[in-house]
């Protein structure tokens, strides 16, 4: 006598999603959407936090205003020039940790001891520490000052940009310490290109040269998105970051229009990324 | 005339014909840049060349802090003395230690960023087994939610959070971190769960099929088969998750700015800025820096030890993406 189950068996598997999802829904809606939503209506409202509990009057788009054109000392100040810095640091980073990741695949002596130093950024490039070290000036590179780089830039480079390169230039060893995920991103990819493509391309002959950019590099443009969408999202998000540091408890909703703001311009940076992945991709396609 | 020939054959029978020298030049050719680019003399001296110098990058921040949180007046005051002082004094460090009320402040971080961090992994993981392997409705949907909560700065929900929390009676206590990591989110949780759900989806589909002609159901299949599974991805994201938590500056700052009791990277904070208001009233002193640096040392002392006892797993972890091929 065998028992037929109560419901069919496929209803059954979405009924054990549903509640291996539920905690995660849950979260999102309660600690997600609603505090979204709720900054959003704080940004077109003043906000006045008493103890009785929260007063808001309409102040319809007042503060986008006051933001995006009556006081540009709040957004633009701070901003272009943090975008500029991102542009240059964003590919800095993305090369340098996929020359690491490849050298740290190669087998050779003391490969553990490299792995493990090579990981320690993961674990402090977080807050504090680090901004320590920007304040003790450990970020900059000696050959920099000595060759007297920064005399250059000032006479070729028109002044908007050369502020940004300058400041880049003089943390450099920051954007190296920023480059901790980064690399273990691309050493996990390198992981997923099976070693028979390589067998093979031995075989008929390539160099060095032509496997990495006809293998490899195709291989990890995934990875190489994946990367840069992390390196965007982990630039932008960083507690130190000029913005951010406004957003504050003195006016609620000024800030949160701030945030807001600050997050259309993250969420613009974000789609312009996915829409080169997509293009990117197709070309690739046929190569892989 | 005669010895001119003669000569001429000497030297052509010394010289190397035209065959081995292309041999000859062959084969230094292989030596130094070698038949697969991670053989060749060249190679190596540059991979090395690279490698030596970015971990000195990366290491050169902790010498300095150990060399400069053991130096007395004396030492500091020496223009000879730049790397290694002549001898070793620990004022500064009991200092810090003070400065840092270490003691209770170990415990709230160290309570804080375990109780996180071992929530997240069992929320995370289940979370990263549904998208990975299980389906409910609208998947599509909340994997998008899922990504979309990746690059949402916290800041932007930072200030209905806390009143939300305050109206809870939250405000100062640590529930306002741990909470949500129960839920799957909390600090980076949605990078978590997407790093759980690459990790599962790797794994092969036959040991599902396995246990669902057994009989079994997703839990018990889950809690048995699964997470012992997925060691590697657990250690990376405890790894993660603790760390992080423990560096945390931003959010305790924010849920906790009436608290007596902080974890360690507030009272990071408050020593330096009170070291700053020292400098400002009297002259900085030549002290501050030291101490400044045994206090980051403190901090950073016990991440380093539980790095130290992960890091095996941890490599292996980060290769270990999918079937081994």
């Amino acid at each position: 006598m065998i028992r037929r189950p109560l419901l069919p068996s496929h209803t059954i598997r979405r009924l054990e999603g549903t509640l291996f999802i539920a905690p995660w829904i849950i979260g999102f809606f309660a600690f997600v959407a609603f505090p979204l939503a709720f900054s959003l209506y704080m940004s077109f409202h003043r906000v006045k936090v008493t103890v009785g509990g929260i007063e808001t009057i309409p102040n319809g788009w007042g503060y986008y205003r006051e933001i995006l054109f009556a006081d540009g000392g709040l957004l633009y100040d701070s901003l272009i020039p943090f975008l500029r810095e991102a542009a240059l640091m964003i590919p800095i980073i993305l090369v340098f940790s996929l020359l690491v990741a490849i050298l740290l695949n190669q087998n050779f002596r003391g490969r553990t001891f490299f792995r493990v130093v090579f990981f320690l950024p993961v674990i402090f490039s977080s807050g504090q520490i680090i901004l320590e070290f920007i304040k003790q000036g450990e970020g900059t590179l000696a050959f920099v000052e000595s060759l007297r780089i920064d005399a250059y830039l000032m006479s070729y480079v028109p002044a908007s940009w050369a502020q940004p390169i300058h400041n880049v230039l003089n943390s450099f060893v920051l954007v190296l310490w920023y480059s901790g995920v980064q690399i273990l991103i691309f050493l996990a990819g390198r992981q997923t290109i099976s070693s028979s493509v390589y067998e093979a391309a031995r075989i008929d002959g390539a160099d060095p040269w032509n496997t990495f950019w006809k293998i490899t590099l195709p291989g990890l443009v995934p990875f190489v998105f994946l990367n840069l969408m992390f390196t965007v999202v982990d630039l932008f998000t960083f507690p130190g970051n000029p913005i951010i540091s406004q957003v504050t408890t003195a006016n609620y909703g000024l800030s949160s229009a701030l945030a807001w703001i600050y997050f259309m311009i993250i969420l613009v940076f974000v789609g312009l990324v996915l829409g080169l992945y997509g293009k990117v991709d197709r070309a690739f396609a046929g190569k892989r | 005339m005669e010895r001119l020939a003669r000569l001429t054959e000497d030297l052509r029978g010394r010289l190397p014909d035209a065959g081995t020298l292309r041999e000859w030049l062959y084969g230094a050719r292989t030596r130094l840049i070698g038949k697969e680019a991670d053989k060749g003399l060249l190679f190596r001296l540059f991979l090395y060349l690279i490698l030596i110098d970015t971990a000195f990058i990366y290491l050169k921040p902790i010498l300095y802090m150990i060399t400069t949180m053991i130096k007395d007046a004396p030492n500091m005051l020496d223009p000879s003395v730049v790397w290694v002082p002549r001898s070793i004094y620990t004022g500064h460090l009991q200092e810090a230690f003070e400065g840092l009320k270490y003691k209770t402040a170990f415990f709230y971080s160290l309570t804080l960023s375990l109780s996180v961090a071992v929530l997240q992994i069992l929320s995370c993981a289940i979370a990263g087994y549904a998208f990975a392997r299980l389906d409910f409705p609208f998947k599509t949907f909340w994997f998008g939610a899922l990504v979309f909560t990746f690059i949402l700065p916290p800041q932007v929900t930072i200030l209905p959070s806390l009143i939300m929390f305050k109206s809870f009676g939250w405000a100062n206590t640590y529930l306002p971190m741990i909470v949500p990591a129960l839920f799957g989110h909390g600090l980076k949780g949605a990078l978590f769960v997407i790093i759980f759900r690459q990790f599962f989806s790797t794994l092969p589909k036959e040991l599902e099929e396995a246990a669902r002609i057994d009989g079994a159901n997703a839990f018990r299949f889950f809690f048995k088969v699964m997470l012992p599974l997925s060691r590697s991805a657990i250690v990376v994201v405890f790894l993660f998750s603790f760390v992080w938590n423990w560096n945390d500056f931003y959010l305790p700052s924010m849920y906790m700015s009436g608290s007596k009791e902080v974890p360690l990277s507030i009272s990071l904070a408050k020593l330096a800025a009170g070291l700053q208001a020292e400098g400002d009233q009297g002259g900085v002193s030549i002290f501050a820096e030291p101490i400044k640096m045994a206090a980051s040392f403190l901090i950073i002392l016990p991440v380093l030890i539980v790095y130290g006892i992960a890091q095996r797993w941890f490599v292996e972890g980060v290769e270990r993406t999918g079937l081994v091929e």
